[in-house]
């Protein structure tokens, strides 16, 4: 893009790329100017006509978003002709919209009540009765569409062209009799659920949180997808410390607008009544619930003796690549004391795509290998087996239960039974893990706070949206508490220190303050060769 | 937007409220007006000074927002639709709904509407936020319980045939421009 343009709004002087379109040159510059049709990841479609502007030299007003700046443009947005033009606009858009707000899952965050109460009349003229259509349509695995609250302005229909390139959705007939509707198949891409959070309405909604919860009930917190390594940025809707929805928040180094549905249902896992809500000890060949202490003293006495017995060397570890840096971090001390030289990760793959979906099926497995944990093409996990294999190595900490999904059933029975001792961190109990000798809960990435890097080597914060119970360690103070009993450290696990250090100390993380990362993320420094004196963990 | 600009006319301040000591006698004045009627009352063909409740109760006129209750319609669901609007409202957070879907043309019911009457406060922001006319003040106002348990209403204990709410609803008609 060549130099910047001025331009003058209501008297004001603003500064815009060239060739950028005028609506999103004044939304840059903090306007508030009123849109539907327009977005700035799909196409223009000037369908609208509620981003009207007069242009000076003009003699009709213009749409912004079908409008390139020019040097010297003088543009009113406070023109009494445009405020009527929306007030029309708006008008028209009620005539034949329900009144559904009461049960519209979209009332709260939809554009048509907003822009209503702002820029609309608050009387109707109207004396016939309103248009009747489908409602509550069924027209996929995770959509419905109400088509009398629909708009037309035809958000979806370029999405699905442009975006999910499967053009489901088409706008049958013309004037007011047109309707939004499903063509030959029904909308199951990958993506269908991102039309509900670009409709300006409540016309598509989603199954998943259809009727459920009030949006103004909601805090959001800015985090990071955990489903695979692309690292789609997200916002945890949270109310009740429970999570409602995720929604996708724009980050055009990552996913621009957009999730995959697979990534945005995946959050109730969460709550799940199956997870482990206190670490367990194998007494008398059963799992027992015991308090965290004792559970923290069990395993750390555990790994003392199988060190004292054996050699640091016969521990080995499967890191998780769910975990943060900061935990993994942590963890790589807590390895490097006990002496481990066996680490290995093991990282589930799954469908992938050429647009977002990747096939590691983990948000960090890219900060694992950046701290210098694992090597290798398998991570280590070739060599570990063996080694477990040999009787190199007695003892293995497994944190999350990747592993499950890595080896076939029969394979990891027999890893695990050549195994003297066992220690393992998942969300739930997992079968293959019943001789574990402690198993400790894992935290989800929503109960706590840290940096993924994605697999393009992004590093982005994650943020705790809601409490654990009160007395619960998260991962990283797991860690941190038996560091403390194995060694003569006094520690606590703050991740926000955790990371200073990181970045202190890691060429590839240098620079990357958390200020820096801010809710965007930023790209690890070029690989290199570690500096000398540099070397990461283990 | 520029906040509109109401003018109210205010009574022109009257001598007792700039002179205490007028303010006082007219104090004592009132005092001794009742002082009067009740021991002198009877015999002026007043019946009764004291409603002997519970025996008798006071049939409340239908301004008094008591107890905020739930419309139940004819066919025995509530009128509500989980809007969460009053939930809103609400000053004090004393309202908690978890909406759900029914197969109803509505759509949409309260799975579960609590009220903790240990908070509520009686405004009535709850009634005049309602798109649907749903909750309304009654005239309950026996709301004691003995355990904190009993001070949360659920929405069975809230549920109240219309038909005994018409006094309210029609007050409401007539008085909040419906
Ligand atoms: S369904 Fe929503 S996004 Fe699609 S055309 Fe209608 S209003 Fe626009
Ligand atoms: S593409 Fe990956 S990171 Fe993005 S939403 Fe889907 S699972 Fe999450
Ligand atoms: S009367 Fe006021 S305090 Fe009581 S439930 Fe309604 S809004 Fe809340
Ligand atoms: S405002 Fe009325 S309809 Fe909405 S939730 Fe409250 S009682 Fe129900
Ligand atoms: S946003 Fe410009 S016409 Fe719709």
């Amino acid at each position: 893009m060549g130099e910047d343009v001025r331009i003058i709004v209501d008297g004001r002087a603003i500064a815009a790329p060239q060739g950028a379109t005028l609506l999103q040159a004044m939304l840059d510059a903090g306007l508030d100017i009123p849109h539907y049709c327009y977005h700035p990841k799909l196409s223009i479609d000037g369908s609208c006509r509620l981003c009207s502007v007069k242009i000076e030299g003009m003699p009709k007003l213009q749409i912004a978003c079908n409008t390139t700046v020019r040097a010297g443009m003088v543009v009113h947005t406070d023109d009494p002709d445009v405020a009527q033009t929306r007030r029309g606009v708006l008008e028209l858009l009620l005539l034949n919209h329900p009144l559904d707000c009461p049960i519209c899952d979209k009332a709260g965050e939809c554009w048509l009540q907003n822009y209503s109460m702002r820029f609309g009349s608050r009387v109707a003229r109207t004396v016939e009765p309103r248009r009747k259509h489908g409602k509550r349509l069924d027209i996929g695995e995770r959509m419905l569409l109400d088509q009398e609250r629909c708009i037309l302005c035809r958000r979806c229909v370029r999405f699905c062209r442009e975006v999910s390139a499967s053009g489901e959705l088409v706008i049958y007939n013309r004037g007011d009799r047109s309707v939004l509707d499903i063509a030959d198949r029904r909308l199951d891409n990958a993506y269908s659920m991102c039309t509900a959070d670009i409709c300006p309405v409540g016309a598509l909604e989603t199954k998943d949180f259809h009727h459920r919860l009030r949006v103004w009930f909601f805090t959001q917190t800015a985090s990071v997808c955990p489903t695979c390594a692309n690292g789609c940025n997200i916002a945890i809707d949270e109310s009740h410390n429970r999570i409602w929805r995720l929604t996708p928040r724009r980050n055009d180094a990552v996913n621009d607008t957009w999730m995959c549905d697979a990534g945005r249902l995946n959050y109730r896992f969460v709550a799940s009544p199956a997870r482990l809500r206190q670490p367990l000890a194998l007494r008398d060949a059963a799992l027992v619930p015991t308090s965290w202490t004792e559970a923290i003293e069990c395993a750390a006495a555990h790994l003392l003796r199988v060190r004292d017995a054996y050699g640091g060397g016969t521990l080995g570890a499967l890191v998780s690549p769910h975990l943060t840096v900061e935990e993994n971090f942590r963890f790589g001390e807590l390895l490097r004391v006990l002496g481990t030289k066996q680490i290995a990760m093991a990282v589930a793959r799954g469908p992938s795509d050429n647009f977002l979906i990747k096939p590691e099926k983990a948000a960090n497995a890219r900060g694992v290998r950046e701290l210098g944990l694992v090597s290798g093409a398998d991570d280590g996990l070739g060599s570990l087996i063996d080694a477990v294999k040999a009787g190199r190595v007695k003892a293995l900490y497994v944190c999350g239960d990747d592993i499950v999904r890595v080896l076939e059933a029969p394979r990891l029975a027999a890893l695990l039974e050549a195994l003297e001792l066992l220690i393992v961190q998942t969300l739930e109990q997992v079968p293959a893990f019943a001789r574990a000798a402690v198993t400790f809960p894992t935290t989800t990435f929503a109960e706590k706070s840290g940096v993924f890097v994605n697999f393009a080597g992004r590093a982005q914060r994650i943020m705790a949206a809601i409490v654990p119970p009160p007395g619960w360690l998260n991962d990283g103070e797991i860690f941190t508490a038996l560091l403390n009993a194995v060694s003569s450290r006094q520690e606590r696990f703050n991740p926000e220190a955790v990371w200073a250090h990181i970045v202190d100390s890691t060429a590839q993380f240098s620079r990357l303050t958390l200020e820096r990362l801010g809710t965007q993320g930023a790209p690890l420094s070029p690989a290199g060769a570690p500096a000398a004196g540099q070397a990461p963990a283990t | 937007m520029a906040a509109r600009v109401k003018k109210v006319m205010r009574p022109p301040p009257r001598i007792a409220d700039w002179h205490s000591a007028v303010a006082l006698l007219m104090g004592f004045w009132v005092t001794f007006r009742h002082l009067m009627v009740n021991l002198f009352g009877f015999s002026r063909g007043r019946q009764d000074f004291t409603v002997y409740y519970p025996e008798q109760r006071f049939l409340h006129a239908p301004a008094l927002r008591g107890m905020p209750v739930l419309v139940q319609m004819e066919d025995g669901r509530e009128r509500c639709v989980a809007c969460g609007l009053c939930e809103w409202a609400c000053p004090t957070s004393c309202i908690t709904i978890f909406p759900a879907e029914t197969d109803d043309q509505v759509e949409r019911y309260p799975r579960v509407f609590d009220i903790d009457v240990s908070r509520c406060m009686f405004c009535g922001l709850c009634e005049e936020a309602c798109p649907e006319e749903a909750i309304v003040m009654s005239r309950q106002v026996e709301i004691a319980a003995y355990s904190r348990a009993g001070t949360l209403w659920h929405k069975d204990d809230l549920l109240v045939p219309v038909a005994k709410l018409k006094t309210r609803i029609d007050y409401l008609r007539a008085n909040y421009g419906r």
